[in-house]
């Protein structure tokens, strides 16, 4: 039998832009995904930037992206009826994602006591900024907000500007990951003694998680890192990562020790071949070459780390990234060039692997491109993406077929803004 | 009732550096027992890194590996070794998953790819991660997540409109890939327990990365249009930006803060008591629109006010805004310890040591930091010994003839 890894499970996905991705994952996995919005749509409906920049309902980019292949059903639940029709759904549910304020599922009566009293196999996953138990439990958050707090902002950037965010928001994907990670974890537990249980997710924490274990610096070596713009930090030793090129950029990592040395010895010895290798970068023992490691680097250190860094972006201007690119491949040399999204359109490996999705969208009339599979599995393929759903598309299916409600108890709730 | 959520299940991880292990340690840190395959030959990247304990380097005093690799099991062995592989092979028979994030070729060349241990053993399910997957040109590209954030794009989009991208710290791509790996091998062994069919399982961190970038690529592929750098520019929230408040103890304080709508806008104001603003800052899309007056404007207000008071104040109002935090700060965050993130473990040579913990917390069956991370080969003689039944003898041979190295 080959149907998806998830294809039993049903998910309803409350959550806005903290949660979305986690609702994309399970859709990838072959779950049955309900995004359960309200009369006015998901939040994730209005962020820009819009496709052709026209705003509307179906053509944010960023639902495009991460509502694609759910269902949608809408439900108001600021009204009593709906919210039987929630609890009647969770029922029905295998997961419940949402990332409203701490509490506010618990004001409506809907919160992980209540709906584990209706249905005690279910997994509750509530998607927080800084957690459900602290000082900021009720803290208003956006992206940058959490980046900052969490300590990927404060690393980078240039010095005496100010730290960065990436300029495409990263910390609710990240969180989303994190929850489709959790409510997994709950999911095998459910395996083992059939019962549920409320996940929380701490988005703040899932932000420390990217600092590459920065946090012991001040604790072993006391001191915590700064930004350093363009340069990149080795422990303390700022080093030169991007190189530019003759069109751009390449990401270089030039190290020493036993797994980078073979790749530095196989630049220096390309270099040495077009005469941009000073003699002492031939004769060098790179195996013993760590400056910035053990976190001290001499006077010599830092001059060869100059002289050497220098003369591999004058090599490098010499050429445009995909010569760089396709010699490194051959040599085995750490050097990977720096894309743009025009760029990873066309590379090659990806179109080898087959990679993006073209997917039908008859509400916007075009086909979209997304990118593919996060995971090729041999048995049970990834779903192919489907287009986002429609505001409440899926109403009929899901309150008639799921909950058995009559054509005319529909039109009622409908009529009274139920749903 | 089950204590852990992998209580029992058993894991063979022959992965190294970041994507693998941290995704293995969400398992280990479960109850899942989770055996490493390392060797002294050539050890982990990470045992070679900083942070070091007492700014002293050694295999067993790197920080950076034992974050990642909490509640698992250590087992010495040069694969290189024809006598290895009989080892690894007993192994395998004893796992129900084998990770792995070499180039593709190595385990082959060991004998030890999928093709060979599915005949072994059909139901097992085995996850293979390298940076662009197991097939196609680039199959062989060996590198760290330096490289792949650049490929992927996202350093691309760090940094100012003019000038060259600022990379952020770390190796931004293994820690989105993590989760993702971490995702595939549940689900798998999840149909694997519902159908007792194995798979396997193929996670290239270039398409795991790019999830992250998706909206450009739809944007791209539909319009040509390429997503730049431009700071901390949106077109969602003005501002957006974070500002320099007054200076602590000789170090630049700043605050992140985020305006969604007119009402924020009006709260934003009060806090700072810029009643006098221009009018066109009084709509969203005005305030879009003058971006960098805007930013001059809140900057004068900003500057020379107490950061933690301040942010106080405006998420009193409704207003979203936090410092920018230094790792110094994270070891102090309340948030954080209220949520109980860190974790002090007592490591063998090491001794009390920070370890990042959970990003999520699961209410009946909450995971443990059961064990701070193994010395390199510290169980090679209980696995070999007590789980695989070598006599003594035999482990004292394998051990002269460097197989267990």
């Amino acid at each position: 039998m080959s149907d998806a890894p998830l294809g039993h499970i049903r998910v309803l996905d409350l959550s806005d832009d903290k949660g979305a991705l986690c609702g994309k994952i399970f859709a990838d996995l072959g779950a049955d995904v309900i995004k359960v919005e309200p009369l006015e749509g998901s939040p994730t409906r209005r962020i820009p930037p819009f496709l052709d920049d026209s705003p509307g309902l179906d053509s944010s980019l960023y639902f495009i992206a991460y509502e694609a292949g759910k269902r949608s059903a809408t439900l108001n639940l600021e009204r009593a009826d709906a919210r039987e029709l929630l609890r009647a759904l969770a029922v029905k549910a295998d997961f419940l994602i949402e990332s409203f304020q701490p509490g506010y599922m618990d004001t409506l009566g809907l919160g992980f006591e209540h709906l584990a009293a209706l249905n005690q196999r279910l997994v509750y996953v509530s998607i927080t900024p800084f957690g459900d138990r602290g000082p900021g439990r009720n803290y208003r958050a956006a992206d940058i907000v959490v980046w900052a707090a969490g300590g990927v902002m404060y690393l980078m950037g240039e010095p005496e500007r100010a730290p960065l965010q990436m300029s495409l928001p990263q910390a609710g994907l990240l969180a989303g990951a994190e929850a489709a990670v959790a409510a997994l974890l709950a999911y095998h537990a459910r395996l083992a003694d059939d019962l549920g249980q409320h996940v929380v997710i701490d988005m703040q924490a899932c932000v420390v998680w990217m600092l590459m274990n920065e946090q012991a610096m001040p604790v072993f070596h006391g001191a915590h890192l700064e930004r350093s713009g363009r340069r990149f930090n080795f422990g303390f030793i700022s080093r030169r990562l991007l190189f530019r090129c003759a069109d751009g950029y390449v990401s270089a990592l030039v190290i020493g020790g036993p797994n980078g040395a073979p790749s530095t010895r196989a630049l220096v010895q390309w270099m040495a071949e077009k005469g941009f290798a000073s003699d002492w970068m031939l004769v060098m023992d790179w195996v013993s070459w760590v400056p910035g490691f053990f976190m001290q680097a001499t006077e010599r250190d830092l001059k060869e780390v100059a002289e050497l860094e220098d003369a591999i972006e004058r090599f490098f201007m010499t050429m445009n990234k995909q010569e760089i690119y396709a010699e490194a491949i051959k040599r085995r040399i750490l050097i990977a060039p720096v894309y743009n999204v025009a760029e990873i359109a066309e590379d090659e490996q990806l179109r080898a692997r087959d990679f993006f999705a073209w997917v039908a969208n008859d509400v916007l009339d075009r086909t979209l491109v997304l990118p593919g599979p996060f995971a090729r599995f041999s048995l049970t393929p990834l779903k192919a993406p489907r287009r986002p759903p429609m505001l409440g598309e899926h109403n009929m299916q899901v309150y008639g077929d799921l909950l058995r409600l009559s054509p005319v108890e529909i039109s009622r709730l409908r009529a009274c803004g139920a749903i | 009732m089950t204590r852990y959520a992998l209580e029992g299940l058993r894991v063979l991880d022959f992965s190294w550096v970041g994507v693998g292990p941290v995704a293995t340690k969400y398992l280990a840190d479960n109850g899942a027992d989770v055996i490493r395959i390392e060797s002294a030959v050539r050890p982990d990247t990470l045992r070679m890194a900083p942070p070091w304990k007492d700014g002293s380097p050694g295999v067993n005093r790197s920080q950076f590996f034992a974050s990642y690799n909490t509640s698992k099991r250590s087992l010495a062995l040069d694969l290189s070794r024809p006598k290895a592989r009989e080892i690894a092979l007993k192994l395998v028979s004893w796992a129900e998953v084998v990770v792995e994030s070499f180039t593709p070729r190595v385990l082959r060349q060991y004998g030890l790819d999928y093709d060979s241990l599915r005949k072994l053993k059909p139901e097992l399910v085995m996850l293979s991660t390298c940076l662009q997957g197991q097939s196609g040109p680039r199959a062989e590209f060996p590198g760290f997540g330096q490289l792949m954030s650049g490929l992927s794009g996202f350093y691309y989009i760090s940094g100012y409109p003019e000038g060259s991208p600022c990379p952020p710290y770390g190796a931004y791509t293994d820690f989105v890939s993590t989760r993702f790996v971490a995702i595939a091998l549940l689900s798998a062994l999840a149909y694997r327990r519902r159908t007792g069919c194995g798979q396997y399982v193929d996670l290239a961190q270039y398409e795991a990365s790019l999830q992250n970038l998706a909206p450009a690529l739809v944007d791209y592929f539909a319009t040509g249009r390429v997503l730049k750098a431009q700071a901390n520019r949106s077109q969602r929230y003005a501002p957006h930006e974070a500002y320099r408040c007054a200076d602590e103890s000789g170090h630049e304080r700043w605050v992140a803060l985020a305006v969604a709508d007119d009402a924020q806008w009006r709260a934003l104001m009060r806090v700072l008591g810029g009643a006098d603003y221009e009018p066109r800052f009084a709509t969203m899309r005005g305030r879009l629109e003058a971006f960098d007056e805007l930013d001059h404007f809140i900057g004068g207000l900003v500057r020379g006010r107490h950061a933690e008071e301040l942010v106080e104040q405006l998420q009193a109002n409704g207003v979203p805004a936090y410092r920018v935090q230094s790792c110094t700060d994270l070891h102090g965050d309340p948030n954080l310890a209220a949520f109980g993130f860190w974790h002090w473990l007592d490591h063998k040579e090491m001794g009390s040591s920070p370890y990042e913990g959970f990003q999520h917390r699961l209410s009946r069956t909450p995971g443990e930091l059961r064990r701070p991370a193994p010395l390199l080969g510290e169980h090679t003689d209980e696995i070999l010994g007590g789980m695989l039944g070598f006599a003594p003898d035999e482990i004292e041979e394998l051990r002269r003839t460097q197989v267990l190295l």
